[in-house]
């Protein structure tokens, strides 16, 4: 008697392949996130001892309270009038310096706000804010030691 | 004459395509994922101009956390190569900065900050990163969304 043997098939077992690459997906939609890498370029200045004096007459002095409103050049205005305040004045000297004051107890969001809209001086009216000083409470600390009084404070008194 | 009975279509379902599918999605993810250095989640302030931060860029991160309805501050630091790790305060962000800039001068900072805190906590943070070399900082925000008028 003949007997016939059925040859076996070489095959690669597959079945669980969906299973892991479904695994695989689950691993990185779970540890996937978005990542969030802008915002808006800010220059510190150098430690000097003797720190440039900037003139306050010589300067842009914008405010922001503790309620965020803003005082420019002693006036009170309004985000949006910033840039109509400045254009005629850095068009006629560009190296202006614009100083931004923020209040202690202002919401960071409104010291932003008003660096965002100094940022797009170029793009949108197509001069641009070079110039711009920051002073910190140590350099105001500094300030008060030398002058005893804050200059940023009783810039618009009297 | 008896017929032979039709033999019944079998129900199935192609699957023949799923694993081409899911490797495309594996490979699509693989791609798209990026290893944040700092998943800390901050409300953070919004502005329309935006530029993208330099990789290996240090980042200093100022949260509001409540616990037990009092909010405190957490400040967390990342030299830009490690996941940022909880620090004490702007004394330690500056010993951190220093050490950073002592490697490389030019080095990037990212501030990650709420935009509802107190400007002086900024001040604070950016006065600790100016004594500690600090030349370069990048304040992290959040897109302005346009209101449409109606």
């Amino acid at each position: 008697m003949r007997l016939f043997k059925k040859a076996q098939e070489a095959e690669i077992p597959t079945a669980s392949m969906a299973d892991i690459a479904f695994l695989l997906i689950i691993f990185f939609m779970v540890t996937a996130v978005f990542s969030a890498t802008k915002g808006l370029d800010f220059a510190l200045p150098k430690q000097e001892s003797n720190p440039p004096n900037v003139e306050s007459e010589e300067a842009v002095f914008i405010k922001v309270a503790p309620d965020g409103s803003l005082t420019v050049d002693c006036k009170p205005m309004e985000l949006t009038g910033i840039l109509d305040y400045l254009e005629p004045k850095l068009t006629r000297d560009a190296e202006k310096p614009v100083i931004l004051y923020t209040d202690a107890y202002a919401p960071y969001q409104a010291m932003i706000s008003v660096y965002d809209v100094l940022g797009r001086a170029e793009t949108e009216r197509g001069f641009k804010v070079r110039n711009i000083s920051v002073p910190t409470q140590t350099e105001v600390a500094e300030y008060i030691d030398i002058f005893g009084y804050n200059p940023f404070e009783s810039q618009c008194e009297g | 004459m008896r017929l032979s009975r039709q033999a019944q279509a079998r129900a199935l379902i192609p699957t023949a395509s799923m694993a081409d599918i899911a490797f495309l999605l594996i490979i699509f993810f693989m791609v798209t994922t990026v290893h944040e250095l700092d998943r800390t989640s901050v409300n953070l302030p919004v502005a329309k101009i935006r530029e993208e931060a330099e990789k290996g860029a240090a980042i200093v991160v100022l949260a509001k956390e409540e616990l037990g309805g009092t909010a405190s501050l957490v400040y967390k630091f990342s030299d830009g190569n490690e996941v940022s790790q909880v620090v004490s305060g702007p004394d330690d962000i500056n010993l951190e900065a220093s050490r950073a800039t002592y490697v490389d001068p030019e080095k990037q900072f990212i501030l990650k900050a709420d935009g509802t805190v107190h400007y002086e906590k900024i001040d604070e943070l950016l006065d600790a990163m100016r004594r500690g070399g600090v030349q370069r900082v990048l304040l992290l925000t959040a897109q302005r969304v346009e209101e449409r008028s109606p």
